[in-house]
């Protein structure tokens, strides 16, 4: 991925990070505040329901008390306190004192607990109601949340009593209001909340208890859960309940068990608070910031692009001034925008290529200058060993000429000889540095390396077995079915003779002179071994550099036209030594090399080529 | 217990009726006036072909057709003669609403001493109990537990003997498995609380029943006296004895007729009880108006009992029994019944007739609960009216009005 892409990539992101962390904060803001809204809502609604509660609470005890003070539950009260009294007479007065008191529960309770006329349970007359005697003071008691048995099955009520006593008999009354819808229809509800109970009258969980408004609330089985861990553990709980997610419909229930503070819940009311305006508020802020990201993405896009595209050109003209100095071409410059960091970059990038060629150019000054001075050491060196016998063989033929003119003939002829040999060594010299400077460009065609290795063993043979001197054995590794090359076979035979030579140098001693080949899906490899003394590592980083060499007569050229021929093929050569092993180069031949490059003469040799005679 | 509450309703009839008795021997009879009647039944018809829509306007409409017919077979109860050949003879008619008869001058029994009867149908009971308060009826059946109250209040009323059982009939279909068993019935009968019932919901007028006759007809219904007879307790104790063998509690369904809230409140009774033994009853209101028949034919079908009102048809023993079976078993679905095999020739002798209650008690399937009398609400001018007694009908042609104390217009 370019600079740019990345710019870019980077400036989107940014954007989309923006847009949804102000989407985020948007959302949870809005949210808090519906939430503290709901909570509001229902701690109203609490509120007023236990005012609510608590004025029930008070009317049906009001309503109870009128019922016992009335003339004629006194006159019941003292009828039956005589003996052997008559009670059914009194079996149907709880009906119509019930209806005319407003009252859903009426039960005329004896002084044994028994009752004598119910109006919830008419069938029960005679059945006794112990726990109505249980209590001694029930004026204080004032009225409580009860399960009472009726015709119909338990129903919770808020259950007053009142008693009426004529000597020592007392007469209970027992009276109450249905806890019911109706009682949730008297509650003002803010809009959005809702008030649910549920008659906690069968030991599971049973759907038709739980009452609406309207009668059994719908969806019931789904608050199932939270009714079910009230039974359990009744506490003061919420819970949300997603009734559907399209379209989105969800709320948030709180629970209070009744009676509050009581393990044993006889009715749970629950306040539930819409949250679809919180959720309509959310999804609305959620579409708007995918639209706004949409948008701000397409802007964004071309924002980016515009300032990608501003912030990266004077960047990329560096990389390609970087580019072209890295391809040689020192004297590149980039142009400077402006006076930020990136025009600072322009401008010293312009002024380290400055520097870099004036250094250059000072480098090769020196460098000719040393070349210069290094092949005149050499030169000076090589020709100044048979220019010493020429003069003293001059200086014997003048003295032999002047003093002895007997022995001058004698003399001359050696003389002679001698000059003749010194001269051919002069030239040799001669020719050496100049088939250097004459690398001329290969001429490929395809070539088989193992034939030219074999041609250039045949042609040292002689000399690894030379009298006077210790042997070398050459062994020869060559693959069989090495494919051919495409290369220039004079010049590879010239280059494989150098490594010969070079081996035979470094093995004075006599040795083995190893050459091995072998190939690669796309390379061929020579690699040419001795047993000489080997390279230190110094020697081995220049062995390659013209002129350097390490051996008392050498002129420092065969290497480097190894390497010149090498790398005139395409390939690489390496060299792997240690010391008092031997050394082991490494020839690597493209089978299809690239375009032939030539390498460049060293400057000096181009520049002033030696013509030298061949030998 | 029960020969008490008996003789106790009897006495409480009798003080109420004797002054009248005496006022009437005191005086000769009067002809003319025109008695005012109400009935609860809605008589949709009087043509003999129809049916009744209901027990209750069936029963209706065989007082009438005895006040319209000459003479009525004693054993199968059809009327003979022409309608109109009676005492009385119909004078104006609106279906289910009035009916005013006039008196039939060419009677063979001679003619009825009122010139009229005007008869108002489809009447509420508690406004029949209020109009002979307000003495605008001379006439009126009452509800057994309403008779008390009613005297209480001074109205005139005139008993029966006790001719009518409330029993629990258990349901034998042969389409619908049987869900009770010999036990699981006996245990409901011994759970329930007769003389609550009778005391409570019926007002001390009516007694607790264990047979299928009464005690004033075969003389041997104490025989077949439960438990709960002696205390409550005991009945209870027995049931739950009983309900041992069943490994969960029973489960069953009661019905009773909508339209009649005696029996609604002895249904509601019975659950209670059988609640307290660990029977689970459910009490089922069936409709019975003509509109809901289906709809009750339906739902008794859910049920597994009844509660029926049986009105003897007979003082002669066999005959009430026979009558009585019958009537059950069309209750209880006559096919599969043990009542069916019990037989329906009437029984010849004392001994027959018990052998055979015996038989039909020990199924259980007609648990008698309570026997109540027939309740007349009459105004203070209506002599020598004598409560029918069973098989017997309303005794219009021989009652006289006393001319002195006029009912309100």
């Amino acid at each position: 991925m370019t600079f740019r892409s990345k710019l870019f990539v980077n400036f989107v992101l940014a954007l989309l990070a923006s847009v949804a962390i102000i989407a985020v904060a948007v959302t949870l803001i809005s949210r808090k505040a519906f939430d503290q809204l709901n909570r509001d809502h229902t701690i109203a609604t609490i509120k007023q329901f236990q005012v609510e509660f608590d004025r029930r609470k008070t009317e049906v005890q009001h309503r109870v008390k009128g019922i016992a003070e009335e003339q004629e539950t006194t006159a019941m009260a003292v009828d039956l306190s005589r003996p052997n009294s008559d009670v059914s007479v009194y079996v149907n007065d709880a009906h119509g004192v019930s209806q005319s008191h407003q009252l859903d529960f009426l039960d005329f309770v004896g002084n044994d607990g028994s009752i004598i006329s119910s109006q919830e349970s008419p069938a029960r007359f005679g059945y006794k109601m112990d726990w109505v005697t249980q209590q001694q003071d029930w004026a204080s008691r004032g009225a409580f949340l009860m399960k009472m048995e009726t015709q119909d099955g338990p129903q919770l009520g808020l259950i007053s009593v009142s008693t009426v006593r004529v000597g020592d008999r007392n007469l209970y009354v027992v009276g109450g209001e249905r806890l019911d819808q109706k009682f949730l229809s008297s509650l003002v509800l803010p809009e959005g909340t809702r008030a649910l109970l549920y008659l906690n009258i069968e030991p599971e969980f049973q759907s038709a208890n739980l009452l609406a408004i309207n009668g059994p609330a719908q969806d019931a089985d789904r608050l199932s859960t939270l009714v079910q861990r009230e039974q359990k553990e009744p506490k003061k709980a919420a819970e949300r309940i997603v009734w559907s997610v399209y379209p989105p419909n969800a709320e948030e229930f709180h629970a209070i068990p009744l009676p509050e503070d009581s393990p044993n819940m006889l009715a749970l009311f629950l306040v539930g608070s819409s949250q679809n305006a919180s959720i309509a508020l959310e999804r609305k802020i959620r579409w708007l910031a995918i639209a706004v990201s949409a948008v701000g993405l397409l802007f964004g896009l071309l924002l980016s692009w515009w300032a990608a595209k501003r912030v990266t050109m004077p960047v990329q003209e560096l990389v390609r001034g970087t580019q072209e100095v890295a391809d040689g071409n020192w004297s590149t410059r980039v142009p400077v925008h402006g006076k930020d960091e990136i025009g600072q970059l322009a401008k010293n990038f312009n002024g380290m290529t400055e520097q870099l060629v004036e250094q250059r150019d000072r480098l090769v000054q020196v460098e000719r200058v040393a070349a210069w001075r290094e092949l005149a050491r050499r030169l000076a060196h090589e020709l100044k060993n048979p220019l010493f016998p020429l003069q003293t063989t001059v200086e014997n033929l003048q003295t032999a000429h002047d003093h002895s003119p007997a022995e001058f003939d004698e003399v001359f002829r050696e003389s002679t000889g001698i000059l003749i040999t010194e001269i051919q060594n002069l030239k040799a010299i001669v020719t050496r540095f100049s088939d250097f400077a004459k690398m001329p460009q290969p001429e490929l065609s395809p070539v088989n390396l193992n034939e030219i290795v074999r041609n250039v063993v045949k042609l040292f043979e002689a000399q690894f077995g030379a009298v006077g001197r210790p042997p070398i054995t050459p062994e020869l590794h060559l693959e069989e079915g090495l494919p051919l090359i495409q290369a220039d076979a004079t010049l590879l035979h010239r280059a494989i003779e150098n490594l010969v030579l070079n081996a035979m140098d470094a093995m004075p001693g006599g040795g083995v002179l190893m050459l091995r080949t072998m190939h690669t899906s796309d390379e061929v490899r020579l690699e040419v071994s001795d047993t000489g003394s080997g390279l230190t590592p110094e020697e081995s980083e220049r062995i390659f550099t013209p002129y350097y060499t390490s051996k008392q007569h050498g002129t420092g050229l065969g290497l480097a036209i190894v390497q010149a021929v090498v790398a005139d093929h395409g390939g690489s050569i390496s060299v792997e030594s240690e010391t008092g092993v031997g050394t082991s180069f490494h020839l690597d031949l493209p089978i299809n090399p690239p375009q032939v490059k030539v390498t460049p003469a060293p400057p000096i040799l181009v520049e002033q080529p030696v013509p030298v005679p061949k030998a | 217990m029960s020969r008490r509450l008996a003789a106790s309703s009897i006495a409480i009839a009798a003080i109420i009726a004797l002054p009248a008795i005496a006022t009437a021997f005191a005086k000769r009879p009067h002809y003319g006036g025109t008695l005012k009647a109400e009935i609860g039944a809605a008589v949709a018809s009087l043509d003999p072909s129809t049916t009744p829509a209901s027990a209750e306007e069936s029963a209706a409409r065989t007082e009438i057709d005895s006040l319209l017919y000459e003479s009525r077979d004693a054993e199968d109860g059809t009327f003979s003669g022409a309608q109109g050949s009676g005492p009385f003879r119909i004078s104006d008619w609106q279906p289910a609403r009035e009916l005013t008869l006039a008196a039939n001058e060419k009677f063979s029994g001679g003619r009825p001493y009122v010139d009229a009867i005007d008869i108002t149908m489809n009447r509420a009971a508690k406004d029949r109990l209020l109009d002979l308060e307000l003495n605008k009826t001379d006439f009126a059946p009452l509800s057994p537990q309403d008779a008390r109250h009613a005297a209480e209040r001074g109205v005139r009323v005139s008993l029966s003997q006790p001719d009518e059982l409330i029993a629990l009939v258990f349901k034998s279909s042969a389409s619908a498995p049987d869900k009770t068993t010999d036990a699981l019935r006996e245990a409901i009968s011994a759970a329930i609380d007769r003389a609550a019932i009778a005391n409570f919901i019926l007002q001390k007028t009516g007694e607790p029943a264990s047979g299928l006759l009464p005690q004033w007809i075969s003389g041997t219904e104490f025989l077949f006296a439960p438990p709960s007879s002696a205390a409550p307790a005991d009945g209870i104790a027995r049931a739950k004895e009983l309900l041992k063998q069943f490994p969960s509690a029973p489960k069953l369904v009661l019905g009773y007729d909508s339209a009649d809230s005696l029996s609604q409140a002895i249904a509601e009774r019975i659950a209670v009880n059988a609640k307290e033994a660990g029977i689970t009853i459910t009490t089922l209101a069936l409709p019975q108006s003509p509109a809901t028949r289906a709809a009750s034919v339906a739902q008794s079908s859910q049920v597994d009992a009844l509660i029926a009102r049986i009105k003897l048809t007979s003082s002669q023993p066999a005959a009430a029994l026979s009558g009585l079976l019958a009537t059950a078993a069309t209750i209880a679905d006559v096919d599969a019944s043990p009542l069916a095999a019990s037989g329906n020739a009437p029984a010849a002798t004392a001994q027959d007739v018990l052998d055979r209650e015996r038989a039909v008690m020990k199924t259980h399937r007609i648990v008698p609960l309570e026997w109540v009398p027939q309740v007349y609400g009459l105004s203070a001018r209506v002599r020598d009216f004598q409560a029918p007694a069973p098989g017997e009908t309303w005794p219009f042609a021989y009652v006289w009005l006393d001319p002195s104390p006029q009912p309100s217009q």
